[in-house]
């Protein structure tokens, strides 16, 4: 088959660009272990009350300047809604939901996940300046959707 | 029969319109993509 020389050329980029992405995501996949916030991590939506970490929600020491920041989302609001973080730490939100289908974005930052009843959505944040962050819902959840935040504010440690 | 490769060589022969333009607009819509996510990757390293 004859191909124009042009062809080859934009073939050439097209097919080596979806290699390049391919490895991308190879690389960031097996060798850098990257997943979704929400990797088949699953919870029953009924007990999330019972069931830890979300029976007692809200920041937890898990090691040296280590935090898990546990949050529930249920219409329409998040628990808990007010919370601290020292300067420097590394948190680890978990984040699931008791009734429908909600969004947890804390403005500004990276953090952005959909929240799933079922499944438990996490995502790693080090926050290295003091400030106030909101987190709201992105995702329509109903009549008080417009209303559902909470406040992070990093503060300097004791 | 002398006709019928008569006919062929006048398909094979006949002249390529210029692709100039293609290429052009191809590549220019290319490095749209390609500066539209490096920009989002260089906003995701600004959100870090
Ligand atoms: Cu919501």
């Amino acid at each position: 088959m004859h191909m124009h020389k042009y062809e080859k050329i934009w073939l050439f980029f097209g097919i080596g660009s979806l290699f390049l992405f391919l490895t991308i995501v190879g690389v960031s996949a097996f060798a850098q272990g990257n997943q979704p916030p929400s990797c088949l991590t699953t919870i029953d939506p009924e007990k999330v009350d019972q069931t830890p970490p979300f029976n007692k929600p809200g920041l937890v020491k898990t090691g040296d300047n280590e935090y898990q920041l546990n949050i529930v989302a249920s219409a329409f609001a998040y628990t808990p809604n007010q919370i601290e973080i020292p300067k420097g730490a590394k948190v680890t939100i978990n984040v699931t939901t008791k009734d429908v289908i909600h969004g947890f974005e804390m403005v500004g930052t990276n953090v952005n996940m959909m929240v799933e009843p079922g499944y438990v959505n996490s995502f790693t944040k080090t926050f290295n300046e003091t400030g106030e962050f909101t987190i709201l819902c992105n995702e329509y959840c109903g009549t008080g959707h417009h209303l559902m935040t909470a406040k992070v504010k990093v503060v300097d440690k004791q | 029969m002398p006709q019928l490769t008569d006919k062929k060589t006048k398909v094979k022969t006949e002249e390529h319109s210029s692709l100039k333009g293609t290429l052009a607009s191809v590549f220019l819509l290319g490095f749209f993509l390609i500066f539209t996510w490096v920009g989002v990757y260089f906003l995701f390293l600004d959100r870090l």
